[in-house]
């Protein structure tokens, strides 16, 4: 039978598009189990990972199926959460025939994302607002958010391409702390601590880290424990680029700094 | 405070977009973010970090879990943009900042804070999604539900 194959399928897309885009561990299990179980497919049961889906169904009546998908972490997107979230509702609703299903999920999947300007906009406006919060003055904050400007023109075009994370990390941690102490030693900025915890505050695993909370605590702990792990990484990582600078810094100046 | 409590706002507001929230939830990251960051500095000039940091969190989730269900959406959305006024980037920074000028213990002791923010902020999380989802709900949506169930 062809449609049951074509319903683990859109099982499986839904599932592939959750799990990108940062879902937690059960909203993708019970999402895929929604879609089987709203076009007739009892048999049909998941195991899903962090980084891979696994469906197989089959029973006396119905034919054996399994598929695995590989899915590489990428960077989260949470309109395709809510999208897709709203339309397994739908479907089990019963508002839409496969075919229907299918072509909306395909829309879903190539939803484009906010253009590079604006998310440079906000990296900058989030860097000015929270270094504000952390104790930096007006002249800090506008550091801040030239540094973060800076920072996510540099993740978008250069590090999340050709770098990989760990190397990326670093380096975005060094990039920022380089500009921190360029501005403060052309008097720029008049805090040099607050204005670099807050243009680091765009690299810091928030994501990764409630992910994580929230996998281990639904009892997922496998994919929870690597999702902690990542974020463990990226704060490892952010934090030894400020160090490396700080260190060179420090060499070429005497120690007169820090 | 106002300023800082805005400050939070259009700061969480800015990392929303760069996760991909919807616009149309914008304004209630935003809200959520803001008074996360209002429960923390108000409760932080009568007890500890730690403890302001936590009851801030469970600030956060509940208006999370309660926005969810009320727009009837994914609640990753909401607690993740709000969360991070909270999430502990200042001590990494701290903590490696000691490390490198070799004050080793100040190094750990804000690094042990960081661990211990992070904590109660896990803790905040943990507790609040024990509760059950009906209390979220508006009490017509409750009558609503019943009603189905009986039928």
């Amino acid at each position: 039978m062809d449609n049951e194959r074509d319903v683990l399928n859109a099982a499986v897309m839904a599932g592939t598009i959750l799990l990108q885009s940062g879902a937690e561990i059960f909203r993708v299990e019970e999402t895929m189990a929604r879609i089987t179980k709203a076009y007739g497919v009892d048999s049909g049961s998941s195991f899903v990972l962090s980084s891979g889906i696994f469906i197989t169904a089959g029973n006396e009546k119905e034919e054996y199926f399994a598929k695995v998908r590989h899915i590489p972490l990428s960077a989260s997107r949470l309109d395709k959460v809510a999208a897709v979230n709203q339309l397994s509702r739908e479907i089990e609703a019963g508002c839409y025939t496969l075919g229907q299903a299918v072509a909306k999920l395909q829309e879903i999947s190539d939803l484009p994302q906010r253009k590079p300007v604006y998310r440079i906009l906000a990296s900058g406006i989030g860097s000015g607002c929270f270094c504000h919060l952390f104790g930096g003055d007006a002249a800090d904050c506008f550091c801040a958010l030239l540094a973060g400007l800076v920072l996510y023109t540099y993740i978008i075009f250069v590090s999340s391409r050709k770098l990989s994370k760990i190397v990326g990390n670093i380096s975005c941690g060094a990039l920022v702390t380089i500009l921190s102490v360029l501005l403060y030693t052309l008097n720029v900025g008049n805090h040099l601590n607050q204005m670099i915890i807050g243009s680091i505050i765009p690299l810091v695993p928030g994501v990764s880290f409630t992910s994580a909370i929230r996998d281990i605590a639904d009892g997922d702990y496998l994919s929870g424990s690597i999702r902690m792990l990542d974020a463990l990484l990226v704060a490892f990582c952010v934090a030894i680029g400020v160090g490396l600078v700080f260190i060179l810094y420090n060499r070429l100046t005497g120690g007169g700094m820090l | 405070m106002i300023t800082e409590v805005l400050a939070a706002a259009v700061g969480t507001v800015a990392f929303a977009l760069l996760f991909g929230v919807p616009r149309k939830y914008y304004a209630y990251c935003g809200l959520i973010g803001g008074v996360g960051w209002g429960v923390y500095r108000f409760l932080v000039d009568f007890c500890t970090v730690v403890e302001a940091n936590f009851a801030a969190a469970i600030a956060v989730v509940f208006l999370s879990r309660l926005f969810a269900v009320r727009k009837r959406c994914p609640v990753t959305i909401f607690l993740i943009s709000g969360i991070f006024s909270l999430v502990p980037g200042a001590g990494i920074y701290w903590a490696a900042y000691y490390l490198v000028i070799n004050d080793l213990e100040r190094a750990a002791a804000t690094g042990y804070q960081a661990i211990k923010i992070a904590a109660a902020i896990v803790l905040g999380i943990v507790l609040v999604f024990e509760l059950p989802q009906n209390i979220f709900r508006s009490r017509k949506r409750r009558a609503e539900r019943k009603k189905r169930d009986t039928n």
